[in-house]
């Protein structure tokens, strides 16, 4: 009886992680009401590879709204994607759009230099935005209704370090970050800091520039400094070819970077000497919280890869979103106080709110990449 | 580690010299700058990956890959140029045509592949390290810095030795006696174009398979390096591109290994003016490719 019934609770834990939140859609104050989120994404372009799994997010996330997946409280509730196109000035001119057009809340931009200029337009119209990907230090100061539900890298770095020295126990570290990107240029800065804290010595760093494809003469300078471990301050593309050409160096030391690394293709593109590599991240795709792996289940059917963090957070935000409308939210005004006191969501990156400096409040996750994506480092 | 230093500056500059002597044959048969070259190193490239993927030993598709570089590159001539050459449309019109044909190929490129970075399987690559004295470096490294120097020397032979090679430097020397002696303009253009454009494709495979990545905008980030280089050897040299391009990898690197990863490129670009200022023809001067 007693196998029986522990079988029985093992079956139902199961069955509530891969099925999705399967509550039918309730009747709440903004039922029938239309609310219009205006998405502004780099679809095409540089960053096309972050802005399409997040307009592929949104898509979903409608179809969901649609279907009752997602629970919005009957709002009609409609994602209008615009792709930036991976230009500064293209962003500014939707964003200008969604001022003026009806639009009850921005989700974006996709790049946090992208939302040092876009932010301010839309503050200046009293139009709320909450970023999915925007993790650079400062991107919720720019208004009192800018908020975010990317986890900054100074909120995951600190325990992906506390985490890799308590089980590595290294002395001496080198770091080699992109200097031309407000993401992997925080990554950098914020892993020297972290490491300095923690009475480690830097004993390289190294730079390089986005869309550089050769680093082995950086990674020779840090293969004769002789440390014990390796920060990689990058985005995918490049993090891939830094990793796997430090193996081929001979560089033959741990490894470590932040939320741009987390691809599940890791290994298959930065080949089997990438298994070890710690990726402190906002997401796993292996994550059991509520609807995840439905999540990853459905996204990867309905566009034939799996789902990345980029994707994840942008999802998050749509349920969100839900959240809001189903507590009455349907103009600026309304979005922007109800993001303020937002009771905890339930998304696909875990129960989260927002802090009063307007970040996210969730849980870093400390990755360790193995063949065929990620196990938790433990 | 300088030795180190040293051996990356010339497997960087293989590719940079490899690409650039496509650039420097056009120009110096034609007096034009072929802006279409990098659509042509990518699209080869690609073709090739398609080709692996669907299970083409790499040594073939990589062939096929350079031959189809060489197609596309009489193709880029035909549509592009030729037409602009019997109006006698002079040398910026062209250029301006190279980049729309550039940027046409691009979008088609875009709308069959995507916008997402690709890559060879690793299995498919020779990547063990070797270590040879203070050097360490994969078989494919090797390979591809060999298969560079096999075709720069086979390039210089085809003009030294061969009738293509003595039409092709009679067109660049005057077009007009060229054809009064019988030789066949346009068939000796599209044979350089071939030439050119073939070279291009395997420096765009080649690059793929050092970096393992293919993206669109692959051959952008090559075609201003590779006219750097054209400049500083001397636009039109042969040996020009193949100095230049050695050069450019080896001052690059030698930046890094100095600890100025940050002004690499502010560097290698200085070091470049400079010697522009002292010798304004470039190292090898200016219509080399007559003496080729």
């Amino acid at each position: 009886m007693r196998h029986l019934t522990l079988t029985s609770i093992a079956l139902c834990a199961s069955v509530a992680l891969i099925l999705p939140a399967t509550a039918a859609t309730t009747k709440g104050p903004a039922a029938g009401k239309s609310v219009k989120i205006g998405v502004v994404a780099d679809v095409t372009g540089g960053a096309g590879v972050y802005g399409t799994p997040q307009k592929n997010a949104y898509e979903l996330a409608s179809d969901d709204i649609k279907s009752g997946l997602i629970d919005a409280g009957g709002a009609n509730v409609t994602f209008s994607v615009m792709d930036a196109a991976s230009d500064g000035a293209q962003v500014a001119n939707i964003v200008q759009g969604f001022t003026k057009d009806g639009t009850a809340l921005m989700l974006g931009p996709t790049l946090s230099g992208e939302a040092k200029k876009a932010d301010p337009i839309a503050v200046a119209a009293n139009l709320p935005v909450l970023g999915t990907s925007t993790t650079a230090p400062g991107i919720t100061t720019l208004g009192s209704c800018v908020y975010r539900n990317a986890l900054s890298e100074e909120q995951v770095i600190p325990t992906t370090v506390k985490r890799t020295l308590a089980k590595w126990h290294y002395k001496k570290a080198a770091i080699i970050f992109g200097d031309d990107n407000a993401f992997t240029k925080t990554d950098g800065d914020v892993f020297a800091a972290e490491l300095q804290a923690s009475k480690v010595e830097v004993v390289a760093t190294e730079t390089y520039h986005q869309k550089d494809v050769d680093f082995q003469a950086q990674l020779t300078r840090i293969k004769d400094k002789k440390p014990d471990v390796l920060v990689v301050g990058a985005l995918f593309p490049e993090g891939t070819k830094i990793i796997a050409q430090a193996v081929k160096l001979g560089l033959n030391v741990k490894m470590m970077g932040g939320n741009g690394l987390n691809s599940s293709q890791m290994y298959d593109v930065a080949g089997p000497g990438s298994a070890g590599v710690v990726v402190g991240a906002a997401w796993s795709i292996a994550g059991k919280y509520t609807g995840n792996a439905s999540f990853v289940a459905r996204y990867t059917k309905k566009f034939g890869t799996p789902p990345d963090q980029f994707a994840a957070q942008a999802y998050a935000a749509a349920q969100v979103v839900a959240a809001l409308t189903k507590s009455g939210a349907t103009t600026p005004k309304e979005m922007c106080d109800g993001m303020k006191s937002l009771p905890v969501a339930q998304t696909v990156l875990g129960p989260i709110n927002f802090e009063p400096n307007r970040d996210v409040k969730s849980a870093p996750v400390i990755l360790e990449v193995v063949k065929g994506g990620f196990t938790y480092f433990k | 580690m300088i030795v180190q230093q040293l051996a990356n500056g010339v497997f960087l500059g293989a590719v940079y010299a490899l690409f650039a002597l496509g650039y420097t044959l056009v120009f110096g048969v034609l007096d034009i700058l072929n802006l279409a070259h990098g659509a042509v190193f990518a699209v080869a490239a690609y073709l090739t990956w398609t080709l692996v993927a669907a299970g083409m030993p790499l040594p073939l598709a990589a062939l096929v890959g350079i031959l189809a570089g060489g197609v596309l590159g009489v193709i880029l001539d035909r549509i592009a140029f030729a037409p602009l050459r019997k109006r006698n449309a002079g040398t910026l019109v062209p250029l301006i045509s190279s980049i729309g044909f550039a940027i046409v190929v691009t979008g088609l490129m875009r709308g069959g592949y995507g916008i997402d970075e690709r890559h060879f399987a690793e299995s498919a690559l020779p990547n063990a390290p070797l270590h040879l004295g203070p050097v360490t470096c994969t078989p494919l490294e090797l390979t591809i810095f060999a298969t560079a120097i096999v075709l720069m020397l086979a390039l210089s032979w085809v003009m030294r030795a061969t009738p293509l090679g003595r039409r092709i430097r009679a067109v660049a020397e005057d077009r007009t006696a060229a054809a009064l002696l019988g030789i066949d303009l346009e068939r000796t253009i599209a044979a350089t174009f071939f030439l050119a454009s073939a070279l291009g494709g395997a420096a765009g495979i080649l690059t793929a398979l050092q970096y393992n990545s293919l993206t669109l905008e692959m051959g952008g980030r090559v075609e201003l390096k590779g006219l750097a280089v054209i400049i500083l050897g001397g636009m039109g040299s042969i040996p020009g591109a193949v100095i230049g391009g050695f050069a450019l990898g080896i001052v690059e690197t030698i930046a890094i290994a100095a600890g100025f990863s940050p002004w690499r490129d502010a560097i290698a670009f200085g070091v470049m003016f400079l010697v522009l200022v002292i010798r304004p023809t470039g190292i090898f001067g200016k219509r080399a490719l007559r003496a080729a």
